[in-house]
């Protein structure tokens, strides 16, 4: 069997995204990646924040009003995100989105604690009532969204789509978030670069992966610069303002829902991050914000 | 808002944990081999005692492993041996060894079927000398947890042999084994695994040396075996240990331990090097008899023999004496690009009688030396 490497660039989740694979030809390949992007778009467009007509959507446009009915995946993702919160200490919450109404990275200008803290009134996972397969809201107003691992759970599902298609080598990358179904066709495995926070066409290292997935948070992403401080998207629920101890954080881990908690997590614990990512017993590269790195790779399967 | 009390540890564990509960999200089980593989192996094995050069083998041989059909991978070994020298001596304490020479053909097929969770393979193997026919069937299967830190492993195999001495000692005998197999293998931490594999096999049959004089074993022989294993990868140096632990019993009454430990360490630039040393003693089987012979009729008869029995249980192979035993060896490996390995395997052997541990020795016997001396190429695809 001699296959060739196919690539499918395509945009979606607001992130420039590629699927890698091998197939014994063109169309064989082109069918497969069809289907993958196919079911990326489909978890985008069930949990868009932006699409009316979207679960979340529904759930937030009831919020303080009624409790609405959840589908199985919902529910699971819903599930997932309580474990979260509460592996997290509350840092990882999924109502914490309605500090965007203060933030506005396009602008650079540092919202007032006074606009902050009606919305922080709002952000209050524990407040959020799950019965009988059903959400509620209690507050008018609250917001959930799965931004926080939508992105890595649909690099998950596709890649699993493209397994049971009986895909063993390629990637599925969403915006850098990244899953693998297995080394290149000749048994090498893929070298990818860590994208330096501070130089957008820069890498700070470069890792051999084959399975898994490695995915990155960092404070480069959406952030504005005001007086030599930087003020990034990633926001502590507590205080609604950004998180400022980590410029990145890079974690290999089996699953990329599970690499994109623990570095997000990493990301909101600030100082005590390192420990964290320490005691994970996951491969990581961290950039402190002196532009230190910290890093630890381990043996595993899904890394080398 | 809450504080979570839980160690890390535990929380990535639990993590992982939460998040495989996700809708189609999973990670693989045992995946099919990514590609293929052929490797060619020259072994030259050489022994020796006091005063004689005993058995000098050498062994050719070619594996392949290939997948197909994605699910499905194969793979087969042939190997041929040549093997000269002197046919085994009653004991070392005398000389009057014979010159012999045989080949050996071997070979083996299998072919795995690889599933979400777990694999099943089924194996067959052949094997002839002039005067031994060996085939032997295999069924193994391994089973994965959900989070993939817990495999188990079960297996059965049977094998039939037929064995037609030159001397004509005995004609047409046979000897049948059946084997079972249990195992777990369990991630401990992201740096160690480890494994526990139990086994028995029942034989019955002709397990005697047909060349040896008074050589009369029992017609059954009962083994368990278990298997401790332990791999650690340690991260100050990139390089991994491998440790086990091998009891073995039987109804012979042959009692062993063995200790093993290699060390891979990889230097960079494609290079590895292996040192390994393992240590082994076993108690002799209870109707081995020492290099001490008849009052009467002198070597190479058993003490007692001139007044019992001469179909009595006995038999004065080394393999079945009370030993210990040493062996020392270093593999170089070295990766040539992606795609070819080329080894060499250098072991040395030692078994003295009084090295024994637990129990008695058999300290009449000429120490036994070994070498074995191995070269190996690999091409994947």
């Amino acid at each position: 069997m001699v296959d060739g490497i196919y690539r499918f660039p395509f945009d979606a989740m607001a992130s420039r995204c590629e699927i890698r694979l091998a197939a014994p030809d063109g169309h064989a390949a082109e069918e497969l990646a069809l289907a993958a992007i196919a079911e990326v778009r489909r978890i985008e467009r069930t949990y868009s924040r932006y699409r009316a007509d979207s679960i979340v959507s529904r759930i937030n446009a009831a919020a303080g009003r009624y409790r609405v009915e959840c589908d199985e995946e919902t529910a699971q993702l819903l599930d997932y995100a309580d474990h979260l919160h509460r592996a997290s200490g509350g840092l990882f919450d999924i109502t914490s989105g309605v500090l965007r109404r203060a933030w506005d990275f396009r602008k650079p200008c540092v919202p007032h604690a006074r606009d902050l803290a009606p919305l922080l009134a709002l952000v209050d996972w524990t407040a959020v009532q799950r019965e009988d397969g059903a959400v509620y809201l209690p507050r008018a107003g609250m917001e959930i969204d799965f931004g926080g691992f939508g992105k890595e759970y649909a690099a998950d599902r596709a890649c699993a789509l493209l397994q049971e298609r009986g895909v063993r080598h390629g990637y599925v990358n969403l915006g850098g978030d990244m899953r693998f179904i297995g080394p290149q066709p000749d048994g090498r495995l893929w070298s990818i670069g860590i994208q330096d926070p501070r130089k957008p066409d820069g890498t700070v290292a470069s890792i051999a992966v084959s399975h898994g997935a490695l995915t990155t948070s960092g404070d480069y992403e959406r952030f504005f610069d005001v007086d030599g401080k930087r003020y990034c998207h990633v926001l502590d629920p507590r205080t609604g303002m950004p998180v400022s101890h980590w410029r990145s954080v890079s974690v290999l881990a089996p699953l990329a829902v599970l690499g994109g908690s623990v570095s997000t997590i990493a990301m909101l614990k600030e100082l005590e991050g390192l420990s964290f990512l320490a005691a994970s017993g996951l491969a990581y590269f961290a950039i402190d914000s002196t532009g230190q790195a910290h890093h630890h790779s381990i043996s595993g399967d899904y890394a080398s | 808002m809450t504080t979570s009390r839980q160690p890390p540890q535990d929380l990535a564990a639990s993590l992982l944990a939460a998040a495989l509960l996700l809708p189609g999200v999973q990670a693989l089980a045992d995946e099919p081999p990514q590609g293929g593989s052929i490797s060619l192996r020259y072994l030259d094995y050489a022994d020796r005692q006091s005063g004689l050069d005993r058995i000098r083998a050498h062994s050719p041989s070619i594996s392949v492993t290939a997948p197909v059909a994605g699910d499905w991978s194969i793979e087969g070994t042939l190997t041929a041996d040549d093997v000269s020298g002197a046919s085994p001596r009653y004991h070392t304490a005398i000389s009057g060894a014979s010159h012999m020479q045989d080949e050996r053909k071997a070979g083996d097929f299998a072919v795995t079927r690889y599933f979400r969770r777990g694999t099943l393979t089924a194996g067959a193997a052949y094997s002839t000398e002039h005067d031994y026919v060996s085939r032997a069937l295999s069924l193994n299967g391994t089973l994965s947890s959900e989070d993939n830190n817990t495999t188990w492993a079960f297996g059965v195999a049977g094998s039939r042999d037929s064995i037609d001495p030159v001397n004509h000692v005995v004609v047409d005998e046979h000897k049948r084994t059946v084997s079972v197999l249990v195992g777990v293998t369990r991630v401990l931490t992201p740096n160690d695994i480890g494994q526990l594999t139990l086994t028995r096999t029942n034989g019955d049959g002709y397990f005697n040396d047909p060349y040896k004089l008074f050589d009369n074993r029992p017609r059954s022989r009962r083994q368990n075996t278990v298997l401790l294993r332990w791999n650690h990868f340690v991260d100050s140096t990139g390089g991994t240990s491998r440790l086990s632990y091998r009891y073995y019993s039987d109804s012979f009454r042959i009692r062993a331990h063995t200790l093993s430990g290699e060390y891979v360490q990889p230097l960079g630039g494609g290079w590895s090097i292996v040192p390994e040393l393992r240590l082994t003693t076993q108690s002799a089987a209870y109707f081995y008899y020492d290099p001490v012979y008849d009052g009467t009729l002198g070597p190479p008869f058993p003490p007692g023999f001139a007044n019992a029995d001469p179909n009595r249980l006995s038999s004065p192979d080394q393999r079945l004496s009370g030993f210990g035993a040493v062996t020392v060896g270093l593999k170089v490996q070295r990766e040539i690009g992606k795609l070819w390995t080329v080894d060499v395997k250098v072991e040395g052997y030692e078994q003295r009688g009084n090295w024994r541990l637990f129990h008695d020795g058999s300290p009449g016997l000429a120490p036994l030396h070994a070498r074995i001396f191995q070269v190996g190429l690999t091409r994947r695809w």
